[in-house]
């Protein structure tokens, strides 16, 4: 029932309140059950489309509550002043320690880690299944540990509430299967967006390192989830990017290469904490158990002795990073921040408390820049780049460097500090970053982290840069085969096969219309004398052969050979022109040779 | 995407389940909704009031002097609301105050992008850029003239005034007096007739600039307004004297109370006044008898240097003939010791000039060998060159 006719039936019940409020509410729960119908009625994929607004918004608020309930935190405990009293500096990061040990191991178990793996684990492992407990344990537990001062970020964590709550409500909706595993990236991104406010870059970072793949099946929905967060998000925190850019512009082309030496810089940082992390994390596993009670809060107690000096590891860092994108610190400072911030993320996250690494890793990243940008001015005056540009740029390579995510970086750096101006040197140093990391660690910080807990996690990067088999690779030139014109005669093609013993025998019908011939048949026809090998491939039951391109994948070509002993590989550009020819057992040596053992 | 659809065999009880859910889902996000409004609203809020204390207190210490107290509050400040743009540039001048040149340039620089015409920006960044040596002179000016034709809410008029008057400080600080002259000269030009204080400060900066006849008859409108005036009367004579009127160097002195007048600069300014007026035989309306006895007495006054500067036997640096030059002249004037007698120069009026510029040949070449005179010679010095001489 409409709202039209809810109005229509109003002024016959105006005599009895009473049954004039039931029939309303009838009438309201009627239109109610009009308009879910309609909802339900729609395809499953439009449904999703529907969820992820629906997820992109929880999200959002989520995020919303989380910022502040760290910055609550962080008040009421640590007060408001950026440099506390030195008592409250070391006692708050132990007691907050203590309290996270606690949670974590008796209430909240599922809300370890950062939440990326977790998210990843739900989709390849549990089939999107993220319980919502583990969401509730992260919101708390990461609150109350990174208010108090514990040196990591609420990005990662906030990407796991995100793809808790979409995985909650797909499976309270009773998705299919595969939607409720697709459905926890979506709210991953929309986690992700609404905690950086960075909706493209949480996009990217969902498919560079969750999914790994551009599928439009899911694409829409993580796009329509990451806008909804960051609209969301918006609304009740401001428009504002995270950090103000001071304007800059690059003066020479030369003045590049100031920030590739940003990126070796960067890049061999980030591979050292990298490595830091694969080496002492095992080991930090295989402690005694009841360790584990007192890790988060002896961290703690190291960031705090750090805190009474440089209260600036303490925490996210956010504003620290602005402060150095602003110039702010000299360079001994820069370094001993960046140093000092290795130091605190590592252990806060060796010490098993939940929190993320993005906001520490572009913390380093700033300092390190900075300091790099300083040396380098101070050297070569003429450098048109202020110290925070170097800063700003310096983020996205140790971004680059640590998390691998190359693209993500790019856009990170832009999206949170809302400058399109420094694209150029982003883009080199995280390259060149991006590229050290890789050489000397071949297994990325998420896969190592996942094998170190004992699963194994579909390589994102290594299936990014695998690079596919094609058709070209297994095909043989065209000496190897016989092409017929359709006019010509069966007697006039027997001679001509009988020189190509084991060739196959297309005839070309038209344009991209190929047809196989038995040598036994034309054999058999020749005998006759007169009919041609049009009428001969005509006649066979079975339809045109498919045709295939040099450039196309293995894997598709293995789906069009099926049964067939030979298929045709034309030229895109004229389908009557034959390059060469594909068989089953040629694609299966192409993949045999390929494969690592 | 394959389309999965919701199977049609699903019950009417899981249909009407899933409804409850997407219900109950509608209406907890409506709650979540209303929850954090709330919660953003109280966050906002203390924020706000956290801001505005740490500002305030910021405010106090800036004012107080405690620049670095300030700066510590400033940034505690920013820290809950980044985006104010009166917090960032408070924070900029703490910074600069502290010395902190580069820091505060960077925060200048991102407010500047925001709003390119804002004086008071333009005018912090000049500041920093004045305090950066003459390297950074082209970028000070920049930033002054940008400042003065920059926008002011509060008194534009006023404001460019100080600026201009700030910028021409700075340019004769570090003595670019032409540009110097050209922004004076507005500054003047721009000065309401009614504002004493300000005409005093063009006519003090007029005389910085050495431009000695704009600042006397800037100092000659004040005095028009308070013909007491002290500083006004002290401008004046300074002016008038650097043109070589000294007379009337002399009667602004005159008028001056007594404990102003002693202030070392210009009790020297009166004496050296006071020695040409009473040596000058050209003053007007003077007697022949008068005339002819201030030429005698300025004659044997520079014949008495020249024989002491002779007799200091200083060896002139090579190539210079000063010595010979002095020496010439002295014969010459010692030569016409009796033509210009007192007597002679009583008798024959026509021969004062002669002997008067044998006393100004004797002084030049004196204080080419012995360097600049003092006392009487002064005097006589400065009559000869105002006899010969040009003032701007």
């Amino acid at each position: 029932m409409s709202l039209t006719s809810l109005t229509s039936i109003a002024p016959d019940t105006q005599a009895d309140p009473a049954s004039q409020s039931s029939i309303s509410l009838r009438n309201l729960w009627a239109t109610w059950h009009s308009w879910s119908n309609r909802i339900f009625a729609l395809r499953e994929d439009q449904l999703f489309l529907f969820l992820a607004v629906l997820i992109g918004i929880f999200s959002g608020l989520a995020v919303v509550c989380f910022r502040i309930a760290i910055e609550w935190v962080h008040l009421l405990t640590l007060g408001s002043s950026i440099y506390p009293p030195s008592h409250r500096v070391v006692l708050v990061p132990v007691l907050g320690g203590i309290a996270v040990a606690l949670l974590v191991i008796y209430v909240f178990p599922g809300a370890r880690g950062s939440g990326v793996n977790q998210t990843k684990a739900a989709v390849y492992i549990s089939n999107g299944y993220i319980p919502f407990n583990a969401c509730v344990g992260k919101f708390l537990i990461c609150a109350r540990g990174i208010g108090t001062g514990q040196s990591l970020g609420p990005e990662d964590p906030s990407l796991q509430i995100g793809a808790g709550i979409a995985s909650h409500l797909g499976r309270r909706l009773n998705l299919s299967q595969e939607k409720v595993r697709l459905i926890a990236p979506v709210g991953a991104a929309a986690g992700l967006a609404a905690a950086f406010n960075a909706p493209i870059s949480s996009v990217i970072f969902v498919i560079e390192e969750v999914i790994g793949t551009w599928s439009a099946g899911v694409l829409g929905a993580i796009v329509l989830a990451a806008v909804s967060a960051v609209v969301t998000m918006r609304s009740f925190m401001g428009p504002d990017a995270f950090f103000r850019v001071p304007p800059f512009r690059i003066a020479r082309a030369s003045e590049l290469l100031a920030y590739l030496v940003l990126g070796i810089v960067g890049g061999g940082l980030s591979l050292g904490f990298l490595k830091w992390l694969a080496y002492a994390r095992p080991k930090i596993q295989n402690w005694p158990p009841w360790t584990r009670y007192l890790q988060p809060a002896a961290a703690g107690l190291a960031i705090g002795f750090i805190g009474i000096r440089l209260p600036q590891v303490m925490g996210a860092g956010y504003f620290v990073i602005d402060q150095a994108l602003h110039g702010q610190f000299s360079w001994k400072l820069l370094i001993v921040l960046a140093v000092l911030k290795i130091f605190a993320t590592g252990i806060s996250f060796l010490s098993g408390t939940p929190g993320g690494m993005f906001a520490p890793t572009l913390f380093i990243g700033a300092m390190l820049g900075g300091a790099v940008g300083s040396i380098e001015r101070h050297f070569f005056p003429g450098l048109t780049g202020t110290v925070g540009t170097y800063a700003l740029v310096g983020m996205g390579v140790f971004f680059a460097g640590f998390l691998r995510t190359p693209i993500t970086s790019v856009f990170m750096v832009i999206e949170v500090s809302g400058s399109y101006t420094a694209i150029l040197p982003i883009m080199i140093a995280n390259l060149v970053a991006y590229l050290i990391s890789r050489t000397y660690q071949k297994v990325p910080l998420f896969d190592l982290l996942a094998r170190q807990d004992g699963f194994v996690l579909p390589s994102i990067e290594k299936e990014r840069e695998q690079v596919p088999l094609t058709v070209e690779v297994a095909m043989m030139t065209t000496d190897s085969a016989v092409v017929a014109l359709p006019e010509e005669l069966a007697g006039d093609l027997a001679k001509r096969i009988d020189a190509k013993q084991d060739a196959p025998i297309f005839v070309r019908m038209a344009p991209g219309q190929w047809r196989l011939l038995d040598r036994e048949e034309i054999h058999h026809l020749a005998a006759d004398g007169s009919m041609n090998t049009k009428a001969a491939a005509e006649a066979k039951p079975k339809g045109p052969l498919p045709v295939l391109f040099r450039d196309q994948s293995l894997e598709d070509a293995l789906h069009a050979v099926g049964d067939w002993p030979a298929v045709p590989v034309v030229s895109r550009a004229d389908l009557s022109k034959l390059e060469g020819v594909v068989t089953l057992a040629d694609i299966l040596r192409c993949f045999r040779n390929a494969s690592p053992e | 995407m394959a389309s999965t659809s919701i199977p049609s065999s699903a019950t009417g009880g899981k249909k009407r389940a899933r409804e409850i859910v997407l219900l109950i889902t509608l209406v907890l996000l409506l709650l979540c909704t209303i929850f954090t409004a709330f919660g953003a609203r109280m966050y906002h809020k203390k924020y706000h009031v956290l801001g505005d204390e740490w500002f305030a207190k910021g405010e106090q210490d800036f004012r107080s002097g405690d620049a670095s107290g300030a700066l510590s509050d400033y940034r505690n400040a920013l820290l809950y609301s980044p985006s104010n743009v009166n917090l960032q540039f408070h924070l900029a001048k703490a910074l600069a105050a502290t010395g902190h040149d580069d820091e505060a340039r960077a925060y200048l620089t991102t407010l500047l992008s925001d709003s390119p015409g804002s004086g008071e920006i333009n005018l912090e960044l000049a500041r920093i850029a004045a305090g950066g040596g003459p390297e950074a002179m082209p970028e000070a000016l920049r930033y002054y003239h940008a400042a003065i034709y920059g926008v002011w809410e509060a008194d534009p008029l006023g404001m460019r005034w100080q600026v201009r008057k700030e910028f021409c400080k700075y340019l004769l600080k570090n003595n670019a007096i032409n540009q110097a002259e050209a922004e004076i000269m507005e500054l003047a030009d721009n000065t309401s007739p009614e504002d004493i204080s300000g005409q005093k400060v063009a006519g003090d900066l007029l005389l910085r600039a050495h431009m000695w006849s704009r600042a006397l008859q800037q100092f000659q409108t004040l005095l028009t307004h308070d013909a007491n005036g002290e500083d006004a009367l002290a401008g004046a004579a300074t002016a008038a004297f650097q043109l070589g009127q000294y007379a009337e160097a002399d009667e602004y002195l005159s008028r001056m109370p007594r404990e102003k007048a002693s202030t070392p600069d210009l009790a020297k300014i009166r004496q050296i006044t006071r020695d040409v007026v009473s040596l000058n035989p050209y003053v007007r309306d003077l007697s022949t008898d008068e005339r002819a006895k201030r030429a005698a007495a300025a004659l044997s006054i520079a014949q008495v240097r020249a024989n002491a500067c002779i007799h200091r036997n200083v060896v002139p640096p090579a190539g210079n003939s000063s010595a010979s030059a002095l020496e010439t002249a002295l014969r010459a004037s010692t030569q016409n010791a009796n033509d210009w007698s007192p007597r002679n120069l009583r008798k024959y009026p026509e021969r004062v000039d002669p002997a008067m510029s044998s006393v100004f040949e004797l002084e030049d070449a004196a204080v080419n060998q012995c360097g600049e005179p003092q006392g009487s010679d002064y005097a006589l010095w400065l009559i000869g060159r105002s006899r010969g001489g040009s003032s701007r």
